[in-house]
C-alpha cells in the first residue's frame, strides 16, 4: 500500500524573493507555486503503518464461509450493517444416527439410534412446523403492535424484522440434500449463532425419533455478501482486495439507504 | 515404580472409533410407526365444552379452575375420532367406528342437546352441564353396522348423520329445528326424544346447523331445510317456521350442490361447477352483491367473477370463499381479516397469499380449507397448519393472546392439523401427530 503512488503533494502561494531584473543588490517578490514541506514524503513518513480491520458478524471456528471484514473507514459502515438486521443463509449438513454432547460430529458419542424410518416426507413436515413457529416468533419480537394497519401491511410484504435484540430466529428453511444418513439444508436466520445451528440440527433429529449431528456449517451469505464476492484464500492480495472493496461498495450503499 | 499400572491418558482416535462402533443402537422408532391422531381443544372451558373437568371442578388441591384455556389442549379419548362439531357452548365428538358408542358429547346440556345424561345423584334426571365427553345413546336399528358420517351442532340442538339410518335429531326444538312438528310448552332439559329423518329423495351426504335452523344436503345435489325462518334462512320462499325438511328451489334447483355451510342465520352453498349461491340474513352485506333486502329467503346465485369456487364457510356476519387455486376470498362485517381498517365489504376480497405462509422460498403452500365459527374464522393450509383470524372471544382463536386478531395468524399445534371446527367460544381440532 505504502509503495502505491500517494496523494500529490499540497501547493500554495509563497512569495519569494528572487534577484531583480535591474540589476545586482535589490530583490523582488515574486508569487510562486511551492509544493508544502510538510507533505514530502520524506518529512511524513510511509502513509500507512496501521490498518484499522473490524470484522463483522461472528463465524466460529468449526464453521466456514463468508466473512465479511471493514478497513478504515469501512468499519462505521460495518455498524450500520448490523443494524440493517439481514439475514444470513448457511448451508448446514447433517448426519443420522449419532447424537453428541456439543451436537457436532467430533464430540464425545452420546448416544446411536436408529434412522432408516426416516423418510425426505418427515423431514420436511418437520422444516414446516420450524419455520411456522419461528415465523410467530418474527412478528412478536419486531415490536409491532398487531393491531394497526400497518402491521397488517408489512406482514403482507413480509417485511416485518425484529429491528433490536432478540432470540436467534431462522426465517426460511430448506432441505436441499438427502440421502441418508446424510442430509443437507439451507437456513436463512437471524440473530443467530453457528452453536445455535447445530443445536437445531440436533432438535430436528430428536423431532424425527431418531438422533442427528451437523457435520459442516457453511455460511453462503451474509447480507448483501455472497460467496461470489467472497475473496478465497488464493486472493487475498491487495489488487484483489481492492477490485472487491470497489465491486462492494454500490452494493452496500443501496442497502443501507433502503433500511435506514 | 514397578510401571503395572499405567495412567488413562485421553482416548486416542483409535480407541474413540472402536467405542463408538461397540455402543449400543437405541431405536425409538421402528419402519411401521403410524402416526397417532389426536384432539386438541381451546377456548372457554366453563361451560364444560373443553371436555376436561379438572379446568371447572379441579381434582386436586394445587389446582385451580381454567376459565379460558388459550392453547391448544390435548384431549385424551379412547376411540379415533373422525368428525367433531362445536355448538354454542356444548361440542359433540363422533368416530366412524361399527361399536356401540359412536358419538361423544360434552358442556351445555339444558335442552338435551346432548342427548339424555342420567344423573348418579338422581336416576330419574339428567345432567345439565356434561364436563367429560360422554357416550350418546342413539335408537339404531343395526348398532353393530351403522356408522357415523359426520356431526353438526347449533345454538340449542345437534344433528347426527349416518351412512344407513338417515339423521338423527336432537335437542330445543322450538322452531321445528330437529325436523318435527312443534310441541306447545315442550320441556327440552331431560328429554329422552331423538327424533330421526329418513324421508329425503337420496340419502343425506351432509348436515349443517345454523343457529336455530338445519340444513340437509343429499347424494343428488339437492338442499333441505327445516327450522325458524324469519330471516330467511331456510331457503323455502317464507319467513315463518318450518318443522319437516323441505326442499329448496329458487336458483339451486337442477343445480348439483357439492358443499352447503350455514353457522348464523345466513346460508352458503356451493355447486360442482364452482358457483356459490345465498339465502338468510343480509344485514351484514353478506348478500348485497344481488339485493338490496336484508333477508333473501330463496336461494339466489352470487355472480362472483373470482374463478371457480371449492368452498365456502359462512360466519355470523362475514362470510369466507376458498377457490380452486387455493386463495381465500372474504366479504361481510366485522374482522374479515385484511388489517384494522377493513370492516364491512359487500364484494369478496382477496387475503393475500403470503399472510399464510406463501413466499418465494415456498412457493407451493395453499389453502386446503375453510371454516367460519360466529365472529371467526379458520384456513388450513396443505402443509397442516392453522392459521385464525376474527374476534377472539374468551381465548377460542387459540393464539395464546386474548385480543383480537386482524390477519391470519399461526396456531401453534404440535401435529398436523387435519380438520377444525368453530364455535362461539371454543374451537376443536383433529390432529396427526408427526
Amino acid at each position: 500500500l505504502n509503495a502505491a503512488p500517494g496523494r500529490a503533494p499540497r501547493q500554495q502561494v509563497r512569495f519569494l524573493p528572487a534577484p531583480a531584473p535591474g540589476g545586482g543588490g535589490a530583490v523582488e517578490l515574486v508569487a510562486a507555486r511551492v509544493p508544502v514541506l510538510a507533505d514530502h514524503p520524506l518529512v511524513r513518513g510511509p502513509r500507512f503503518r496501521k490498518l484499522k480491520i473490524g470484522a463483522g458478524h461472528r463465524l466460529d471456528v468449526k464453521a466456514s464461509g463468508v466473512f465479511v471484514l471493514g478497513i478504515g473507514h469501512g468499519n462505521k459502515l460495518l455498524t450500520d450493517l448490523y443494524n440493517c438486521h439481514l439475514t444470513k443463509v448457511y448451508t448446514v449438513g447433517g448426519l443420522f444416527g449419532k447424537a453428541t454432547d456439543d451436537f457436532s460430529d467430533t464430540g464425545n458419542l452420546v448416544e446411536k439410534t436408529t434412522f432408516d424410518h426416516i423418510t425426505r416426507e418427515k423431514l420436511e413436515r418437520i422444516l414446516a412446523v420450524i419455520q411456522g413457529t419461528n415465523q410467530k416468533a418474527l412478528l412478536m419480537y419486531s415490536n409491532i403492535d398487531m393491531k394497526t394497519q400497518e402491521a397488517y401491511e408489512l406482514a403482507v410484504k413480509g417485511l416485518i424484522r425484529p429491528m433490536g435484540k432478540s432470540p436467534p430466529i431462522i426465517t426460511a428453511v430448506r432441505c436441499l440434500q438427502f440421502a441418508l444418513p446424510e442430509f443437507q439444508l439451507e437456513i436463512h436466520c437471524l440473530h443467530e449463532t453457528q452453536q445455535y445451528l447445530r443445536k437445531t440440527v440436533h432438535e430436528i433429529g430428536l423431532e424425527l425419533k431418531s438422533s442427528a449431528v451437523c457435520t459442516q456449517v457453511r455460511r453462503i451469505r451474509d447480507g448483501v455478501f455472497t460467496v461470489d464476492d467472497a475473496l478465497p484464500r488464493t486472493q487475498w492480495n491487495l489488487q484483489c482486495i481492492q477490485e472487491a472493496i470497489r465491486n462492494c461498495q454500490l452494493k452496500v450503499e443501496t442497502e443501507l439507504e433502503k433500511t435506514l | 515404580r514397578r510401571g503395572l499400572s499405567v495412567a488413562a491418558g485421553p482416548p486416542s482416535t483409535r480407541q474413540l472409533r472402536e467405542a463408538e462402533a461397540a455402543a449400543p443402537v437405541f431405536q425409538y422408532a421402528g419402519k411401521a410407526a403410524r402416526r397417532k391422531d389426536r384432539v386438541f381443544v381451546w377456548g372457554f372451558s366453563y361451560s364444560g365444552a373443553l371436555g376436561v373437568p379438572s379446568f371447572v371442578r379441579p381434582d386436586a388441591g394445587w389446582k385451580k379452575p381454567r376459565r379460558i384455556q388459550p392453547t391448544p389442549y390435548r384431549l385424551e379419548t379412547e376411540e379415533k375420532i373422525s368428525s367433531a362439531a362445536c355448538g354454542y357452548g356444548f361440542t359433540l365428538l363422533a368416530s366412524n367406528t361399527r361399536d356401540i358408542t359412536k358419538v361423544w358429547g360434552m358442556g351445555l346440556n339444558k335442552d338435551s342437546q346432548l342427548g339424555f345424561q342420567r344423573s348418579r345423584r338422581d336416576q330419574t334426571k339428567g345432567y345439565e352441564y356434561v364436563l367429560e365427553p360422554s357416550p350418546i345413546p342413539l335408537p339404531l336399528e343395526k348398532p353393530q353396522q351403522t356408522r357415523v358420517l359426520q356431526v353438526s351442532c347449533g345454538r340449542a340442538h345437534s344433528l347426527v348423520l349416518t351412512d344407513s339410518e338417515g339423521v338423527f335429531t336432537m335437542g330445543n326444538n322450538s322452531y321445528g329445528q330437529c325436523g318435527r312438528k312443534v310441541v306447545e310448552d315442550e320441556i327440552y332439559s331431560g328429554s329422552h326424544l331423538i327424533h330421526q329423518l329418513k324421508e329425503f329423495d337420496s340419502r343425506v351426504v351432509q348436515v349443517v346447523c345454523g343457529q336455530d335452523h338445519s340444513l340437509f344436503r343429499t347424494k343428488k345435489g339437492t338442499v333441505y331445510a327445516c327450522g325458524w325462518g324469519a330471516d330467511g334462512q331456510t331457503g323455502l320462499g317464507h319467513y315463518n317456521i318450518t318443522s319437516v325438511p323441505t326442499k329448496l328451489h329458487g336458483d339451486i334447483a337442477g343445480v348439483n350442490i357439492i358443499q352447503v355451510s350455514s353457522c348464523g342465520d345466513c346460508c352458503l352453498a356451493v355447486s360442482d361447477e364452482g358457483d356459490v349461491f345465498g339465502w338468510g340474513n343480509s344485514e351484514y352485506l353478506q348478500l348485497a352483491s344481488v339485493t338490496e333486502t336484508t333477508q333473501v329467503n330463496v336461494p339466489r346465485h352470487l355472480p362472483f367473477k373470482i374463478g371457480k369456487i371449492k368452498e365456502a364457510a359462512c360466519g355470523g356476519t362475514g362470510n369466507a370463499v376458498l377457490t380452486e387455486e387455493g386463495n381465500v376470498f372474504v366479504w361481510g362485517y366485522g374482522i374479515l381479516g385484511k388489517g384494522p381498517n377493513l370492516i364491512e365489504t359487500a364484494l369478496p376480497e382477496i387475503i393475500p397469499p403470503s399472510l399464510f405462509g406463501w413466499s418465494d422460498f415456498s412457493p407451493d403452500i395453499r389453502v386446503a380449507h375453510v371454516r367460519c365459527g360466529l365472529s371467526q374464522f379458520a384456513a388450513l393450509t396443505n402443509r397442516g397448519e392453522l392459521f385464525v383470524w376474527g374476534k377472539n372471544l374468551r381465548g377460542c382463536l387459540g393464539t395464546g393472546r386474548m385480543e383480537d386478531q386482524y390477519f391470519p395468524w399461526r396456531v401453534t399445534v404440535p401435529g398436523e392439523v387435519v380438520d377444525v371446527a368453530c364455535g362461539v367460544d371454543h374451537m376443536v381440532s383433529m390432529v396427526r401427530s408427526f
